[in-house]
């Protein structure tokens, strides 16, 4: 019942959660995919068909100079920047070997010359007005330098427009993520609470829940189905075990009731002898010491069924415990035994005061009997997060480590010529279980040390 | 509401011919006015239409009739006689503890005749006792409910709260016998069988304080049932 509200507070084991961040996971890469491949296909294939260009119509210029020296050069740049084609972006520079300008429309030579052999970016000035360009630098074989180039305000342009594009995508992305997270845990939510809620109710006692159908035929509706069919059995078996056990009760406790009233009345009748009557009295023992048996069985049957969770409350072991202590003291300075208690604050656990009560008795009774004259017998309560852990130990004789597994099934014994039946532990494990807790077992060196664990009830 | 003899009126609803004839007769034998019912229908008619000290009912009946349901019915129609509830269903039984809330007792079968004789005796006194009385006398010793005082002979006895309660619930019933589980039920509010003799080892530490100057015992033992409180060993003692 802790998971009950740990998906709020730890997000990340919702289902919901995980499903609906997978997902924005997913919707995110598949973004960046298909815009790398619009940004490939546009601002990329621009950018290599302007360097090309660039390319070439450097190539065809130093061809040029080649063939027709410096003037048909001049004369070939003056023509390109006089046309109108790209006129607004070719950019053009002829310097002498003194770097005096010759021909273009670019102020002075751009900076470091040397890495510009294959194309770069680089700052520059075209009439009085700072750019950034793509140039190529040439030198020729009179010692004059040629650059040609291209203005990169179109790329950028477009490149700030599909960086913008990119930034909008990734916000409604984000959002859709925010949005699908949300939509994905109600919607889980709302098909898994109700199937959640029957289920506390039923481990809780009430068998006769069952989950309401949804009206659908999805996944979660055929669970619930699953869940009720399943619900329905175990309801046939635990009534099947209370009809028996409760047919066995009448049918066994009412003739029973009937022998031990005959063999009463037998005993007080004036005319039976002393020796008569010891036999009669012992019978009557014997059917006491059965019934005894009978109704540790049953009760261990009925608690196993789960038969009596609907009662359970919330209530303070600790305060359990200090009644159970209170009523043993005056056995314990009978036998020179010491109690001692010791408690955690805030040890609410659900159950039935009279059952827990007879557990721990049953467990303090042992330990006092077992451990003798003198015997220290210890309680203590701690606490967990979600959990509620009660010690008791003695400093008895303890019990072989062979047989501590086998403590507390039914009708074992480790002494048999004490008195007993050997239910004793095994209805403390029935009752504990009834309480969803666990026992344990374990030598206390010596002695016998018993936990008990149950689930924390926080308010 | 004793008849004319001074007797008190019993009914037992109980299916099983032998048991009801049995409980019948001891009853007889203690004072009791009795009068069986076989099924559901003719013990709630019973019940119902004449006028009882006690009624004892066993919860199983023939046609599967649950004698709670006639306990149920009674009580709708403004009847308020103690009912003892007999159950062949173990003590686990839920429906067991609202009964016991509801002012009345169950016991399950089988049972001794003496635990049954003290808790119809019980049930009728609880009934019919006025308001409670806040001082409690018997012979020298007296107990005061408001101020927790005891004293016997003008000695103060200094007890802890649960011997102050095993004491009160013994002075309330004076000259009754009190069964180890009724003494456990009463007291502790336990209805669990605690395996060793707990309830003896209360009771003689009790009785210890109640005699320490060696005065003459209060507090009897009720041979294989319980004690008894009396300030007179002679009368009342019945066997």
């Amino acid at each position: 019942m802790t998971g009950n509200t740990g998906s709020m507070h730890r997000p990340w084991r919702s289902v919901g959660f995980r499903l609906a961040f997978y997902y924005g996971l997913l919707l995110i890469i598949t973004m960046i995919v298909t815009i790398s491949i619009i940004y490939m296909q546009t601002v990329g294939v621009l950018y290599q068909g302007m360097t090309r260009q660039v390319l070439t119509v450097s190539q065809k210029l130093t061809t040029r100079f080649e063939n027709g020296g410096p003037q048909a050069l001049i004369q070939d740049i003056k023509r390109e920047l006089g046309d109108d084609q790209n006129s607004g972006t070719e950019l053009f520079l002829y310097v002498d070997s003194t770097r005096a300008k010759l021909a273009g429309n670019l102020d002075q030579p751009p900076t470091k010359v040397d890495g510009l052999r294959g194309g770069d970016h680089r700052l520059m000035r075209r009439r009085g007005q700072e750019i950034s360009g793509y140039v190529i630098a040439r030198s020729l074989s009179d010692g004059s330098q040629l650059f040609v180039g291209n203005d990169l305000h179109d790329q950028e342009a477009m490149d700030s427009l599909v960086t913008r594009g990119i930034a909008l995508a990734c916000a409604v992305a984000f959002v859709l993520l925010i949005g699908g997270l949300f939509v994905f845990r109600q919607e889980l939510d709302r098909s898994v609470e109700p199937i959640r809620r029957t289920l506390t109710r039923v481990a809780a006692g009430e068998i006769k829940e069952r989950v309401e159908p949804m009206g659908k035929e999805d996944e979660f509706a055929l669970l619930a189905n699953d869940i009720n069919s399943m619900l329905d059995r175990i309801e046939a078996l635990m009534s099947g075990v209370r009809n028996v056990s409760d047919t066995i009760a009448h049918n066994l406790r009412t003739p029973l009731t009937r022998i031990l009233l005959r063999l009463r009345t037998a005993a007080e009748d004036a005319s039976v002898s002393a020796i008569e009557k010891k036999h009669i009295d012992d019978a009557i023992a014997d059917i006491e010491e059965l019934t005894l048996v009978f109704e540790k069985l049953l009760q261990i049957v009925e608690a196993e069924a789960g038969a009596r969770r609907i009662d359970f409350q919330p209530l303070s072991l600790s305060s359990v415990v200090n009644e159970v202590v209170d009523f043993y003291e005056a056995v314990a300075e009978v036998q020179q035994a010491k109690l001692a208690f010791t408690s955690a604050e805030n040890c609410t656990v659900m159950g039935d005061p009279d059952l827990l009560a007879g557990a721990i008795a049953n467990l303090v009774d042992n330990a006092l009997k077992y451990g003798g004259i003198g015997t220290e017998v210890r309680l203590k309560i701690e606490v967990t997060p979600d959990r509620v852990l009660l010690t008791i130990e003695d400093n008895g004789p303890g019990i072989p480590g062979q047989e501590l597994k086998k403590l507390g099934t039914r009708f074992f014994r480790l002494d048999r010529s004490t008195a007993g039946h050997g239910l004793g532990l095994a209805s403390v494990v029935a009752m504990v279980s009834l309480h969803s807790g666990r026992i344990s077992f374990d030598s206390a060196m010596p002695g016998l040390k018993v936990l008990l664990e149950f689930p924390r009830h926080l308010p | 509401m004793k008849d004319a003899v001074g007797a008190w009126r019993c009914l037992v609803i109980e299916d099983d011919e032998e048991n009801a004839n049995y409980i019948a007769r001891e009853l007889q034998e203690l004072g009791y006015q009795t009068q069986i019912g076989r099924d559901g229908p003719s013990g709630l008619q019973l019940a119902s239409t004449a006028n009882w000290d006690v009624i004892i009912l066993d919860r199983m009946l023939p046609d599967e009739v649950d004698g709670l349901s006639i306990l149920t019915t009674l009580r709708g129609l403004g009847n308020k006689t103690p009912v003892l509830v007999l159950s062949a269903l173990s003590a686990l039984d839920q429906r067991v503890r609202g009964l016991k809330a509801g002012g009345d007792d169950y016991l399950t079968k089988p049972f001794a005749i003496s635990e049954l004789a003290a808790r119809t005796e019980a049930l009728i006194r609880r009934s019919s006792s006025a308001a409670e009385n806040r001082k409690l006398e018997i012979a020298d010793l007296t107990l005061d409910l408001a101020s927790r005082r005891v004293e016997r002979a003008g000695r103060l006895i200094t007890l802890q709260p649960r011997e102050f309660r095993l004491l009160a619930y013994f002075m309330m019933n004076p000259d009754r016998v009190l069964t180890r589980t009724m003494l456990l039920e009463a007291v502790w509010d336990y209805r669990f069988d605690p395996q060793t003799n707990v309830i003896d080892v209360h009771v003689s530490r009790l009785r210890g304080k109640l005699e320490a100057d060696g005065e003459c015992p209060l507090i009897h033992t009720e041979r294989g049932t319980g004690y008894r409180m009396t300030a007179d060993l002679q009368s009342n003692r019945k066997k």
